[in-house]
């Protein structure tokens, strides 16, 4: 009898059991998008560290500075033997940290004027490379990859190490690098993968080519339809009252009596990644390390930092040999190079010839 | 609450020019010759940046960028080694020969008075003004553009005011000028002369307030009291004393001595020097409208 009872009780409970399983299981879940998993690549730590002054005499600070400048001067990026790959379409180099540094116009040799936007690659230096297998994305790619890319972690802007923390430093340990104020990782063909430390110029990339531009929209905060969205807006007058810069009817009646996802209403606008794509570069100056790209509309605000990247756009893909996985320096290169199409201003004035 | 608002930056810019000259001062007494060599220098900038104001970066911090401006001018540098661009003013009168694919004959002159010059950098650009066939005409030009193949000054002078965009609405007299005008000379060494001509404005309507701008240059605008009243209620008599304002509004004159010796110093190089025209001959003034 016991048994009998011990036995239904264990019943019961295994029925129990799998009803909650089935209650906490959701319908159609493998159909839904995953939410993302709260987890952070291995290089967002805290980077600044508390500020405080420490007990240093000046000849103490005087000589850690020299330590960091010694090691500045000893960094060399020569190219390695093993690296001969010679480029082809469909391999992925990587892309530069840059900052936008204005915008100003420039002249085409038939007179027609074009707005170019500065960018100014900053010095920067390979950090770390995540072959394909070993990088562990925070949200992994849904079905195959065919060719799995590599990650390549760059760094720009050279930065005081002892304003940083010790976990922010120790991600620079092996590579060689002192540490860097910005950090950045671009997706590259494993044949384009760079050793640590080495540096990449503006002439990674050509005159002629063209380029998208990542960056960061200015924050423009809460804001009406008009701004954010480019409605008209009501009159001025004519009896309208309380309504001009409202954006009227967000949807019909009936069936469709709702407001329809997707609708422009207002809300928070910029403070967003957007990418700007198919730029060309008309011309590069060597000196500065500047890109003069095509375009007044790049995403932020002057003086911010934007990615340039080898553009996706099909069209545009550069078809001739590019420098492969970068360019390693060595020639004499003259201080500005140009576009064919562009006009220099160190030129005589444009002359139309009569026909 | 927003007096003080006010005032508060006014105090630590004055701390700031008060700190200047106590560092100006507690520096070693310069001896005669280097404080006559540095008065010169200063004037020098005054005087440059007179004649070359498009070379003055601008002043808004968040669009300013030192490796930019460098560039920026050194690109102005070279444009101007292949034109010669002169000293103008608002005011005076300009012939532009522009390079036009479409005129017959391929180039453009037009003789004007320039009404406005804005800008700075490669973007500055200047309007000039005049009637022809009884059409008012306005083009706007820029500076270094390299479609552009000369700029004459004919008639150099000032008005008394820095825009003349009233001229839109005046006779047209004061805005009708020769096509085919001479180049006027002035005598060497002599200053720009102020042209204080008053300009007789039509009846309204105007394409702008005009009353509300503190012209010099106009005659009475004979308008009911009541235009100069609503003008005094939203005058802003109190911006002149707002220092903060002004120091945001201009680039610090360290900077300016950076800038205009950089020009300098490819002046001399390139052996620029300042010929101006400046002999003025009496024309009898023909009437052409």
């Amino acid at each position: 009898m016991a048994l009998a009872l011990s036995t239904t009780v264990k019943l019961l409970e295994d029925k129990l059991l799998s009803l909650t399983i089935s209650c906490m299981s959701v319908r159609e879940r493998h159909k839904l998008n995953p939410p993302p998993k709260l987890r952070n690549p291995t290089w967002f730590t805290q980077k600044n560290r508390v500020s405080f002054t420490d007990p240093l005499t000046t000849e103490n600070q005087e000589f850690l500075k020299e330590v960091v400048q010694d090691q500045c001067n000893n960094i060399s990026s020569e190219k390695p033997k093993d690296l001969d790959v010679v480029w082809r379409p469909g391999l992925q180099r990587t892309g530069v940290i840059a900052r936008k540094i204005g915008i100003y116009p420039m002249w085409l040799k038939n007179g027609k004027k074009i707005s170019t936007t500065l960018l100014q690659v900053l010095d920067n230096q390979v950090i770390k490379y995540y072959t394909p297998e070993s990088y562990n994305p925070p949200r992994p790619r849904a079905g195959r990859v065919s060719n799995r890319k590599g990650c390549l972690l760059l760094g720009a802007e050279q930065g005081d190490p002892s304003e940083f923390t010790r976990e922010y430093c120790g991600i620079f340990k092996d590579s060689g690098v002192i540490p860097k104020k910005t950090l950045a990782r671009f997706f590259v063909s494993p044949d384009a993968a760079l050793p640590p430390g080495t540096s990449i110029s503006a002439l990674h990339f050509c005159v002629g080519n063209y380029v998208d531009v990542r960056g960061l929209t200015i924050d423009r905060g809460f804001q009406g339809v008009m701004k954010r969205h480019g409605f008209k807006g009501m009159p001025a007058s004519h009896g309208v009252t309380k309504t001009h810069r409202r954006g009227g009817n967000i949807g019909g009646g009936g069936e469709k009596g709702r407001v329809w996802p997707g609708t422009k209403m207002p809300g928070h606008m910029g403070n967003r990644y957007r990418i700007l794509r198919a730029l060309k570069i008309w011309r590069i100056n060597t000196k500065y390390n500047v890109l003069y790209v095509s375009g007044q509309n790049i995403p932020g605000a002057t003086n911010s930092i934007v990615y340039i990247y080898d553009t996706k756009v099909v069209t545009k893909r550069h078809t001739e040999p590019v420098p492969f996985p970068t360019y390693w320096g060595g020639e004499e290169v003259p201080e500005n190079i140009y576009d064919k199409e562009l006009h220099e201003f160190g030129e005589p004035s444009i002359v139309f010839k009569e026909q | 609450m927003l007096k003080t608002g006010a005032h508060r930056p006014c105090f630590a810019l004055i701390r700031h020019f008060k700190a200047l000259r106590r560092l100006s001062t507690a520096a070693p007494e310069p001896s005669e010759q280097t404080r006559q060599k540095y008065e010169a220098a200063r004037k020098s900038v005054t005087d440059l940046r007179r004649i070359y104001p498009e070379f003055l970066p601008d002043p808004k911090i968040e669009f300013r960028n030192p490796i930019r401006e460098k560039l920026e001018r050194s690109d102005m540098i070279a444009r101007r080694a292949n034109i010669e661009i002169p000293e103008f003013y608002v005011g005076s009168i300009l012939a532009v020969t522009l390079s036009d694919p479409h005129t017959p004959g391929k180039f453009n002159r037009f003789v004007g008075i320039c009404i406005k010059r804005e800008g700075c950098g490669l973007r500055s650009t200047f309007i000039l003004r005049n009637v022809i066939d009884h059409q008012g005409i306005e083009i706007l030009y820029e500076l270094y553009d390299p479609t552009i193949k000369s700029i004459e000054v004919l008639r150099l002078e000032k008005r008394l005011d820095g825009e003349l965009l009233y001229l839109r609405d005046a006779l047209p007299e004061y805005s009708t000028f020769d096509p085919n005008m001479e180049v006027e000379i002035l005598p060497e060494g002599a200053p720009v002369p102020v042209n204080d001509i008053k300009v007789k404005l039509k009846p309204r309507p105007w394409v702008d307030r005009w009353e509300r701008k503190h012209l010099k240059g106009v005659q009475d605008l004979e308008l009911p009291q009541r235009f100069y009243d609503k003008a005094k209620e939203v005058d802003t008599p109190w911006e002149k004393y707002d220092l903060m304002k002004q120091y945001m509004r201009t680039i610090p004159e360290e900077e300016q001595h950076e800038i205009f010796s950089e020009l300098q110093t490819h002046l001399h190089k390139s052996g620029v020097t300042q010929k101006v025209k400046r002999k003025r001959t009496f024309v009898k003034p023909t009437k052409l409208a």
